[in-house]
């Protein structure tokens, strides 16, 4: 069938910010459709709010909108438009919502606009709780019991019916957020309340638990003529009940008959035949009772999504690219498989290799959370390994997920020694095995820990429900491990002993060579020379969606310990760009942006661009993004084995965030070329002590400042610096564990915790400055010049990090001497550290003193938001610096002034972690951002609050309750909120001080003191935002309260004093301009000057 | 213990031994499948075949009776990465090894089955030795020199039942035989929930015999492919087209095609998997579909009769997987008929069951 002509147009949305539960899988199809789109010659119109994706490089869509992602922003884009369809399924649970109301509201109707890719009723049948259970029974599916709630009292009924557990999933809702288990009554009233208020539609499924059953995922495909084809299965390794954006997943799956294969595959076909997908594709997730093989369905996505991201990655086979041409009327048939390059889509992926999945979860951020996992997602990031075994991927897996361990234990990094496993006291025992039960983060190792404890699989399966084929695996690991540390040696420096066979036997299931050098006692380089000496080396074999059957074009690559490697040098030039690994909050989709552009760079530049990274859900890990794309674990030693094997003329180590950049210097001693700013200039930049030098040698200004390596060496550099200080190891990366300390009590309890962050690196002290104004500069220079790309300016005062705090481009409120003294400063710095390629500079301005805060010689966070500002893409640019050219070569010598203005906002995941208190600070909590953009300060201020999910009010009531010293500043803000016709609530010590100044308060108890209360209003939806500062330990726990209480009822919070300033603006322009304009980017660009070709 | 395998171009690959000792040759063929090891070492399809299993983790689900898709393991050898340590699933009965014991299979495992595969795929399927013992891989060679010189593919006649066996199916449906040149268990499940009573054929039962039966439709089932008995069958199908309604399956597509006076040719590579996409000349439809033969029907011979429909084309190399004609009575597919889950029936026995006579039919 050929593709329909009669759409000439077509609107794609995009899945908006990073969040728990959708992340940048959605680059990744959104960019791979808008690119199938534009090959299939149709005029693609996109929207995402979402500036830091490679989707919204104005290069990849023919019109860009970034704007939010919400019914009315989307209307005005399809009056302005006028598209002839709508593309939902690429944008995630959030596209698939948004078009479901642009449907409800008659939009869709009114202009004419039809939903391709998934109808209007497939989406309904597969997301409204009821059809979709209706339809299954009608071709056979079994589903667990269950019934529809829209009330607590209802919910009630029916879960007292099936009888606990109880699994609650609220509809429309992504990443299973708001679902939960309950145990009794008093769990079921409790999950009930917060699953309806988190649904959209204000619907709960409440569903006969099936805890402990397998957990199979297919992915299947289906075209407008019914062919069918499964991608992959996948097995959850943890069984229902663990969400499977958390679960650890295996594909293809390992414990199936070939006729309970295959009774799921025809289930599959049954399901996405009812449900209705006539041109894309659908993941379906079964539970299995491992007893006696019955299927029940949990659910059906018919759209794209992060398991369908994933079963691309294992397969080779661009699902989204696929469908997206299903949409548009293609078969399967009709489709080149550019993977193999000579068979087409019309096939299933069979593969000869075992891919792992594993979670990277961030519960180090919310210590309050529990650190459980449940049916509610919490990942932030993944990694996928390969291996041609279990025990590969696994322990490959576990490196690459970056949480400085290096496989499944015996590295050296074991909570638990293996001497305290000999004789386990009672309460060790009593905890491995309720860490084994109940499922964690941390469970993998505490199935090592059992093992070597002596319990056996069965013990371990009844236990955990983990599929004893898994855990016998796991156990395969520990026996290798204990016949490998027969040969340690005494000494470190003694030689290696261990057998040439044993080796191979060890390196073949995946240990690395740091676990060979901890239990052989002897050092990583060591083992490398002796395994080098004895030819045992990594191979490289293909992902090529065939097994080896059809030779392929475009395969990538991973590797193992076999015989023949597959992957061929070629002669020509070539660069290693080093990816960011897991996404985890502080490094995310902004650095594989930029890990892209200087994919894209390299090929401009007729150079061959070789990928390495582990994380399936991006852009980078596509199979055409590079050259070649090595599928590979972001360590010391599986980086070198590439680059011994592809010699290529040097690294990109700038672009993929601390990771790579932690991997410098390592890898620049063992001989390798790093391009760009050389590791010592990096060295100079992190290195607290050197940094200071550079500092006094330019004269800067810096805020006092000391190094510690323990407390009493703190409390001396706090003595002379003086309270405040804010504290933080070096090295690493979102602020982890930075925090602000004010007083000796609190200084040491930090140096306790924070010494195990970085213990090879000391723990840096600064002068905090208080109210200070921050600033964040990203620069690009050449070795001789250096061109602002722009200079950012925060919204919150200095002490919330800055990943964390909304910023400004143009700065709004700094004088032209700062400005220019800033410029200044980066030039010097840019000059002195001999930077080619980007720069980042954080500075803090207080009393007119430009202070430095903090030089990054790399691409930092905010890069894809500002070239996407100026229209300037920079981490291309910067990778042509590395590679010899100037920026007068490049055509960018002046900072570029914009006349609008372009507002960043963070994203937070406060709603995941129950109990964690929704507060910022100098700890990073964000998990992605947005894009606000118009030609004012309010306007796009106010953009950003919306496409951020904060759904600023034009009316109603506002709550605010702040700390002392805001009080002053306050009176202005409710005074002007007053003026636009809000009513102020408030507690009594607030309360007096608006009312001293004239305004009208309604005093409220405090939460203490009576009801009803503040938490009273936010249930009966009284209130309509929230203004509340921390106001310290005093009245912490009423504070946390409110808090999330507005976050679970989606109420507007706002916690700084700067904040709540920006909102008001914000409001001010909502409320005089009540139709929302929207504006492409490409327009915004024209307006600049801005060459269309930069991006192409 | 160790154990080797040779190709016929002298390349060696060591591993371990993990089935029974032995020294065997044949034919090596890749299969892509990630699962069914157990149904494609019963296949008779791979009698005497050196079976090499692409998927790396093999053994993981055990063994159950009624995955066996004949009475035993009819290959040379197993050729694979890794047997897993421990099995688990509710179904299985034995764990792989025991399978491995009893059926007493040579199998080596720790190969680098990849390379293996990428190189038969280059090079075309040929023939190698599996050796158990400490050998010397220029001994094992020659060996495997001076035994395909002679080597006959003799294996219908042990496959093929020896006497005509009756099975009842539900009490409905038409009556129907299966000529057996190694009929896979499944197709024969299949067919009972078709017919109300199936004969199994030995292969070398003549026209007359069949055709005394006063069977409904006849299948040419499945079975070893250029085996020296189809010089002995093709003249009795010949025979029956046009008389009874036949359903070739495999190489009894392949036996039908040289009945109509049809060759085959041998494909470099064959289709051994279970993801081979199949659709119709006039349309985008199609399905995926089970294959496992090396042989094809050469389209050119078949074109020359134009009373043959071509109904289905493989999507990747155009070879012929379906044809029938309604005149003589039949539709074959070189594709397997697959049940598609549960007890359902592949759609393409309703176009055979469509041949026979209404009244006969129920």
């Amino acid at each position: 069938m050929p593709k329909r002509a009669d759409l000439k147009k077509i609107l794609m949305i995009g899945s908006g910010p990073i969040v728990i539960g959708q992340a940048c899988e959605f680059d990744y199809s959104g960019s791979q459709a808008c690119k199938a789109l534009r090959e299939e010659g149709y005029f693609t119109i996109l929207v995402n709010s979402n500036p830091a994706t490679i989707m919204t490089d104005p290069g990849l869509a023919d019109v860009t909108y970034i704007e939010p992602l919400t019914v009315e922003a989307v209307t005005e884009i399809i009056k302005q438009e006028r598209p002839d369809a709508i593309l939902p399924t690429l944008g995630g649970q959030t596209g698939l919502n948004l078009a479901f109301f642009l449907m409800k509201e008659g939009i869709l109707s009114r202009y004419g606009v039809e939903s391709i890719g998934a109808s209007v009723d497939a989406i309904s049948r597969a997301e409204d709780r009821d059809l979709f259970k209706q339809a299954m029974h009608e071709i056979g599916v079994k589903t667990p019991k269950s019934g529809i709630a829209t009330g607590v009292e209802e919910g009630m009924k029916i879960g007292l019916d099936i009888g606990f557990p109880l699994i609650l999933r609220p509809a429309y809702c992504l990443g299973g957020a708001g679902g939960a288990t309950a145990y009794n009554k008093e769990e079921l009233e409790q999950a009930l309340a917060s699953a309806l208020e988190i649904s959209p539609v204000h619907q709960v499924l409440v569903e006969q638990s099936v805890l402990g059953w397998k957990e199979i995922e297919f992915e299947v495909v289906r075209d407008c003529v019914d062919n069918v084809i499964m991608i992959t299965s996948m097995e959850n390794v943890d069984p229902m009940g663990v969400h499977t954006g958390d679960s650890i997943v295996v594909a293809p799956s390992q414990s199936l008959t070939a006729e309970e294969y295959l009774q799921f595959v025809n289930l599959s076909k049954k399901i996405i035949r009812k449900v209705g997908v006539t041109g894309g594709g659908a993941n379906i997730q079964f539970a299995q009772n491992p007893d006696n093989g019955q299927i029940v369905i949990i659910e059906v996505n018919p759209r794209l999504s992060r398991s369908s991201a994933l079963a691309s990655k294992a397969t080779g086979f661009p699902i989204a690219r696929v469908a997206t041409k299903l949409a548009v009327g293609l078969t399967l048939p009709e489709i080149l498989n550019q993977v193999t390059g000579r068979t087409t889509a019309f096939f299933e992926p069979t593969v000869d290799y075992c891919v792992f999945k594993i979670c990277r979860f961030t519960f180090e951020k919310f210590p309050q959370a529990e650190r459980v996992l449940n049916t509610s997602m919490k990942a932030v990031g993944e990694a996928m390994s390969i291996g041609r075994n279990f025990k590969e991927a696994l322990q490959k897996g576990i490196r690459s997920i970056e949480t400085g361990r290096f496989g499944f234990g015996a590295d050296g990094k074991d909570r638990v020694k293996d001497a305290e496993l000999k004789k386990p006291a009672p309460a060790l025992h009593r905890e491995i095995q309720q860490k084994i039960r109940v499922p964690n983060d941390d469970r993998l190792f505490y199935l090592r820990y059992g093992l070597k404890l002596g319990m056996s699989v069965d013990e371990l399966y009844d236990l955990s429900k983990i599929d004893r084929w898994f855990l016998d695996n796991m156990k395969e690991l520990t026996e290798l491990e204990a016949k490998i540390g027969k040969y340690r040696n005494a000494r470190p420096t003694g030689a290696i002993k261990l057998p040439a066979d044993l080796l191979k036997t060890a390196k073949a299931n995946g240990f690395s060579d740091v676990q060979l050098a901890h239990l052989l006692n002897s050092t990583e380089a060591k083992v490398r020379d002796y395994r080098k000496r004895h030819g045992i080396q990594a191979v490289y074999k293909l992902v090529d969606t065939c097994a080896g059957e059809f030779r392929a074009e475009r395969p990538y690559y991973y590797s193992t310990y076999e015989t023949e490697n597959e992957s061929v040098p070629s002669g020509r030039k070539k660069v290693v760009i080093l990816g960011g690994g897991p996404n985890r909050i502080g490094q995310g989709i902004e650095f594989d942006y930029c890990c892209c552009h200087a994919s894209y760079a390299l090929r401009e530049e007729g150079m061959e661009s070789i990928m390495i990274n582990c994380n399936p859900e991006t852009v980078s890990t596509d199979y055409d993004t590079s050259d070649k794309l090595y599928f590979e674990p972001l360590t010391f030693e599986d980086v070198l084995n590439i680059v011994e094997l592809e010699k290529p003329i040097g690294l990109i180590v700038q672009f993929g965030g601390q990771t790579p950049l932690n991997l410098s210097v390592p890898l620049h001693r063992a001989g390798v070329k790093i391009l760009g700013t050389s590791p010592d200039s990096i060295d100079r930049a992190e290195d607290r002590k050197r940094f200071q030098q550079l500092v006094k040698k330019l004269k800067l200004v810096q805020p006092e400042n000391g190094t510690a390596s323990s407390f009493e060496q703190a409390r001396r550099v706090a003595g002379v610096i003086g309270y405040p200080v804010v504290v933080r190891p070096s090295y690493v990366l979102g602020g982890r564990a930075m925090e602000i300390v004010y007083d000796d009590h609190d200084l040491a309890g930090y140096m306790e915790k924070a010494i195990q962050v970085s213990p090879d690196h000391p723990i840096l002290i600064d002068k905090f400055l208080e109210d200070a104004i921050e600033v964040d500069v990203d620069a690009i220079a050449d070795g001789e010049r250096c061109v602002i790309g722009g200079i950012m300016e925060h919204i919150e005062e200095a002490g919330i990090h800055s990943g964390d705090s909304a910023m400004v481009l143009p700065t709004y409120t700094l004088g032209a001497e700062i400005l220019e003294q800033i410029r200044l400063n980066t030039a010097a710095l840019a000059k002195e550290l001999k930077v080619k390629g980007l720069l980042n500079i954080q500075y803090a301005v207080k009393n007119n003193v430009v202070y430095i805060l903090e030089v990054n010689p790399r691409a930092s966070r905010t890069v894809p938001f500002i070239s996407k500002a100026i229209g300037v893409p920079l981490a291309k640019l910067a990778t042509k610096i590395m590679l010899g050219q100037t920026l007068p070569e490049l055509g960018f010598t002046q900072e570029k002034p914009i006349p609008y203005v372009a507002v960043k906002e963070s994203v937070f995941p406060f709603i995941r972690f129950p109990g964690a208190d929704a507060i910022l600070g100098p700890e990073m909590k964000s998990t992605g951002e947005v894009m606000g953009i118009d030609t004012t300060f309010g306007m796009a201020y106010a953009k950003s609050q919306i496409a951020a999910g904060q759904k600023l009010p034009t009316q109603g009531s506002v709550f605010i309750s702040v700390k002392n010293q805001d009080k002053r500043h306050l009176v202005f803000v409710a005074k002007k909120l007053q003026d636009l016709g809000f009513q102020i609530i408030a507690t009594s010590g607030t309360a007096e001080a608006l009312v001293r100044n004239g305004i009208e308060v309604e005093v409220l108890p405090k939460i203490h003191e009576g009801r009803p209360n503040i938490l009273d209003y936010i249930k009966n939806d009284k209130v309509d935002l929230i203004i509340n500062t921390p106001a310290g330990k005093a009245t912490k726990e009423d504070e946390t309260k409110i808090r999330s209480h507005a976050i679970l009822h989606g109420v507007p919070l706002i916690t700084t004093l700067a904040g709540a300033e920006a909102s008001v603006n914000g409001i001010e322009s909502l409320i005089r301009q009540p139709q929302m304009q929207v504006k492409s980017l490409q327009e915004y660009h024209r307006d600049i000057g801005v060459r269309a070709s930069l991006y192409t | 213990m160790k154990g080797i395998l040779v190709l016929e171009d002298g390349q060696a690959f060591a591993g371990l031994s993990v089935g029974v000792a032995g020294e065997r040759m044949g034919e090596v063929v890749l299969n892509t499948a990630v699962v069914g090891y157990q149904e494609l070492m019963t296949d008779p399809a791979n009698a005497g075949k050196i079976l090499v299993l692409t998927y790396p983790l093999i053994g993981n689900y055990g063994v159950a009776g009624k995955f066996n898709e004949s009475r035993r393991s009819w290959l040379a050898a197993l050729v694979i990465k890794e047997k897993t340590r421990i099995c688990s699933n509710w179904q299985a009965e034995d764990p792989f090894d025991h399978f491995l014991a009893e059926q007493q299979v040579t199998a080596i495992s720790g190969i680098d089955t990849r390379t293996l595969a990428v190189k038969i795929r280059d090079q075309g399927e040929m023939w190698g030795i599996v050796a158990t013992k400490p050998s010397n891989p220029a001994a094992l060679l020659k060996k495997l020199k001076a035994h395909k010189e002679h080597a006959d593919q003799d294996w219908i006649r042990e496959i093929s039942v020896s006497r005509i066996t009756k099975i009842k199916g539900p009490g409905k449906g038409p009556r129907l035989g299966v000529l057996d040149l190694g009929v896979t268990h499944s197709l024969v499940q299949q067919l009972k929930h078709l017919a109300r009573e199936i004969w199994l054929f030995p292969f070398r039962t003549s026209a007359e015999k069949i055709l005394e039966a006063g069977l409904d439709g006849l299948v040419i089932s499945n079975g070893p492919e250029n085996d020296a008995s189809l010089p002995e069958i093709v003249p009795t199908v010949k025979a029956l087209l046009g008389r009874i309604p036949l359903f070739g399956i495999s190489t009894g597509h392949q036996i039908i095609a040289l009945a109509l006076g049809g060759r085959l040719q041998r494909l470099k590579v064959g289709h051994h998997g279970v993801n081979y996409p199949v659709r119709s000349p006039a349309s985008f439809k199609g399905e995926i579909t089970v294959q496992n033969h090396s042989w094809v029907v050469d389209a050119d011979s078949i074109k020359a009769r134009n009373e043959v429909a071509v109904t289905l084309q493989n999507v990747n190399d155009a070879t012929i997987e379906e044809m029938e004609n309604e005149a003589l009575r039949f539709i074959s597919t070189q594709y397997y008929p697959s049940s598609p889950g549960f007890d359902e029936i592949h759609p393409v026995w309703s176009k055979f069951t469509g041949m026979i006579a209404p009244e006969k039919r129920s």
